[in-house]
């Protein structure tokens, strides 16, 4: 236990705010034992520091190019078309790297919960999945700056955790796997 | 005297989080605990000055402990703080009706955080 505890000033709230949630992130991830634990990690970081529980996990095959659903938490995927939520433009934008991020979705501008976030898994300079965070909490309005922080993190650590060291060369080809709310939460 | 929270939750990462804005930004003790019936197990031995419990964990939720700590002498005046995903009023109105003090929701936000524990616990 840390004995030299201090209390932060107020001018460095935010950013003290940021740091503990991008440390704790970092330590869950890396302390995450097998995929099954690493998958229950990142549905924690996504519960607990974005505010959302209908979140998935597309695995890309890079043999054919093909999304697959690798899975999938308050939400069923299974019918989830990635291209027609994303375009051929930003669904690119996502495969070479950017995150992709809405605030409050176009045509459901104003309604409450309908930002969400497609992130890329990366290894080296590759998009092995793609994690959708799709929805967000009622009492989460909209994604901020510091999310973004954690956008980056899940996008640079989460792969060797979730896929393992080989994560580039595995193909699509886990059973596809569907939980909901009231499993866990 | 340093304050004792006990921080309970399923889940490693909230876990982590709370213990790290405790430890790092106040000066409360903490312990922790990972479901309702270690929590009301700890809370008979470590008598804390506020519990900081999750609703939904595995073996006994939140406010099945929040009930059992309520029924015995020796936790019955502990102030109780609920942490939920969950906003919704009618859910609030069930955790108050368990016997909490208090309710705060997912995402977590640490000042808001620290704000009501000082507002039980002073500084």
């Amino acid at each position: 236990m840390n004995r030299d505890k201090h209390k932060a000033s107020g001018s460095t709230e935010a950013d003290a705010r940021d740091d503990l949630r991008l440390s704790a992130a970092r330590k869950r991830l890396a302390e995450s034992r097998g995929q099954e634990d690493a998958i229950e990690g990142v549905r924690e970081i996504v519960a607990n520091f974005l505010g959302s529980e209908e979140l998935g996990l597309f695995r890309v095959d890079r043999g054919n190019g093909a999304f697959h659903v690798f899975w999938s938490f308050g939400i069923d995927l299974e019918e989830y078309d990635l291209l027609r939520a994303l375009g051929h433009p930003g669904l690119e934008r996502v495969m070479r790297g950017e995150c992709h991020v809405e605030l409050a979705a176009g045509e459901h501008a104003g309604e409450m919960g309908r930002a969400r976030a497609f992130v890329p898994i990366r290894v080296g300079n590759q998009t092995v999945a793609i994690l959708a965070i799709l929805r967000l909490l009622p009492q989460k309005l909209e994604f901020d700056i510091a999310d973004m922080e954690l956008f980056k993190l899940l996008s640079s650590e989460a792969a060797k955790p979730l896929f393992g060291s080989g994560a580039c060369d595995a193909g699509a080809d886990s059973q596809p796997v569907t939980e909901g709310p009231g499993i866990r939460a | 005297m340093t304050k004792k929270i006990l921080v309970v939750d399923d889940s490693k990462t909230a876990l982590m989080m709370e213990r790290e804005i405790l430890e790092r930004r106040t000066t409360y003790q903490c312990v922790t605990a990972s479901d309702g019936r270690e929590a009301v197990e700890k809370a008979q031995q470590e008598r804390p000055d506020l519990v900081l419990m999750d609703v939904v964990m595995p073996h006994m939720n939140g406010f099945e402990a929040c009930k059992m700590m309520r029924q015995q002498a020796s936790t019955r005046e502990i102030p109780i703080v609920l942490v939920t995903t969950r906003g919704e009023e009618a859910y609030m109105e069930a955790g108050f009706q368990s016997g909490c003090n208090d309710y705060i929701t997912k995402p977590i936000d640490s000042a808001e955080l620290i704000a009501l524990l000082q507002s039980y616990l002073g500084e």
